[in-house]
């Protein structure tokens, strides 16, 4: 078993290799890839080493999230869903349920996550999937939209109302009465499987309900967007150094009018706020894990500034590496041009660049009188 | 065995949880709060709040909520969230004692 899932980053380059290229423009991975890192525990590596997984700090889960990012974001955001269903059974689940899901999750089997409905995008207490007791069993109706993963994944983790409060349900795929659609032509992460889900009266046994429900929504969003949202920051991480290291090799090499763009101190400036963002995103993530690893209650707020920051910083350099390469670079399934379209979306999931706004201010306003 | 612990534990009986989480209340939200308000009815705890509050237990009372235990029932009140604490040093105490 690795000590870290660093030391399995060379490996992990080697399976991927100069695949995304093509996976973003197929608009889908090779599930047997997904069910291979699956299986080493690298698609949620912290979950500890007595439960099955790879024992990682969120120090190292994050370095190599970013490892991951650089890559491509449509696999590194299928690891962002397995790592949250993980973190919430681990959190939520009991006793058995922890034991049997993670064994699960770190053996090959895939988890989605579905939290955002039509009426609950930004504000999730507009919710209106319900899980309903019927006798020893359950029963859950509704519907999620954009589920990532959705489409490779053999349990979906739905959080609905449920009685006065709420629940997070492991639902098979296979399940009678739920329907999988997916999303055609999503502007970024093309390849990460988003789908929209209906359930129309799913029965469940008791089993599936994480630690029997009746928790608090807010607290049950909190906890999964919490680790979602490190798992962002640090893919948004690997972004950046892709871009960063794309746009300095074609500008050491590519030359115009007997100078190479490198040569330019308008192009110099690029490479400059490139590296900058990688430096600066780079530091506020360590920070964010160091809160993590310590489960500090500073953790809550550092995420969101992590992913606040690094989305935003990954989406703006982007641009700028696109510009770097121009026409080199402006080709659905290159390296910048998924960048650019991956970035954005970053700004988008786990609290909107607005919703994180939102969050901060308020957490600036609560520390004056 | 709970006797001999409680020399070690003496600061924290109820009513010193319950004051510790009462000025904690009052420092993050801003607003001070009755060991009976319902926390999360009212409207005082935010999202972000709740899971820092869970993790501000586990954090101070040196203790884990997990699975089960995290029933909104436990953490609607300053009273419902002290017995809670009790009630797992109590038992998680005596787990890694055993
Ligand atoms: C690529 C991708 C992957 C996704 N994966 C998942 C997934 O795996 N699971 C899942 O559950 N969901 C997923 N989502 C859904 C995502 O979480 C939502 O899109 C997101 O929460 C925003 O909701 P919305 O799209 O309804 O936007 P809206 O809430 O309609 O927001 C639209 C705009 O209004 C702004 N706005 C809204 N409310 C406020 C306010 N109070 N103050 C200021 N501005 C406001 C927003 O910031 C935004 O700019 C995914 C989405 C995308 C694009």
């Amino acid at each position: 078993m690795p000590e870290s899932p660093l030391a399995a980053r060379a490996a992990v380059g080697d399976l991927v290799g100069a695949q995304p290229a093509a996976w973003d423009l197929a608009g889908e991975l090779p599930i047997a890839l997904l069910r291979k890192l699956g299986a080493q525990g690298l698609l949620c590596a912290e979950v500890p080493q007595s439960f099955g997984g790879l024992g990682a700090t969120g120090q190292d889960n994050g370095e190599f999230t970013a490892y991951v990012g650089s890559l491509d974001s449509s696999l590194r955001s299928i690891m962002t869903s397995q790592g949250i269903a993980a973190a919430a059974v681990r959190r939520f689940g009991d006793r058995e349920q922890r034991k049997r899901y993670l064994a699960e999750l770190t053996s090959g089997k895939l988890a989605a996550v579905g939290f955002s409905e039509p009426g609950a995008g930004s504000e999730l207490a507009g919710m209106g999937t319900r899980l309903t007791a019927d006798g020893e069993e359950f029963i859950l109706t509704g519907r999620k939209m954009w589920v990532t993963g959705a489409g490779y994944a053999d349990y979906l983790m739905i959080v609905a109302l449920h009685e006065d409060a709420a629940a997070a349900v492991m639902v098979p795929t296979d399940s009678a009465g739920l329907r999988i659609e997916k999303i055609p032509d999503p502007l970024g992460c093309r390849a990460a499987g988003h789908c929209d889900v209906y359930f129309d009266d799913v029965r469940l046994p008791a089993s599936a309900v994480l630690g029997g429900g009746g928790q608090s929504l807010p607290l049950l969003f909190t906890t999964a967007l919490s680790y979602g949202r490190m798992s962002i920051a640090w893919g948004c991480v690997g972004i950046l150094r892709a871009c960063l290291q794309t746009a300095a090799a074609h500008a050491k090499k590519r030359a115009q009018a007997g100078k190479v763009l490198a040569d330019h101190q308008l192009v110099q400036r690029h490479l400059a706020e490139l590296l900058v963002a990688e430096r600066s995103a780079t530091a506020v993530c360590e920070q964010a894990s160091r809160a993590w690893d310590a489960n500090s209650a500073e953790m809550v707020v550092s995420a969101v500034l992590a992913k606040h920051f690094a989305a935003g910083s990954a989406a703006r350099a982007a641009g700028s590496a696109v510009q770097v390469l121009a026409s080199a670079g402006a080709q659905d399934g290159h390296v910048v041009a998924r960048a650019f379209r991956d970035a954005k979306c970053m700004e988008l999931i786990e609290g909107t660049n607005e919703i994180c706004q939102l969050v901060l201010a308020q957490h600036a306003l609560s520390s004056v009188n | 065995m709970t006797v001999d612990q409680d020399t070690g534990t003496q600061a924290l009986d109820a009513p010193a949880i319950e004051q510790a989480l009462l000025a904690f209340l009052a420092e993050q939200i801003k607003t001070e709060v009755g060991p009976e308000e319902d926390l999360f009815g009212s409207g005082l705890v935010s999202s972000m709040f709740a899971m820092q509050l869970v993790v501000h237990l586990e954090e101070t009372f040196d203790i884990a909520i997990i699975g089960p235990e995290l029933k909104l029932e436990n953490f609607r009140t300053v009273s419902a969230m002290t017995a809670l604490v009790l009630r797992l040093r109590e038992q998680q105490g005596s787990e890694s004692d055993a």
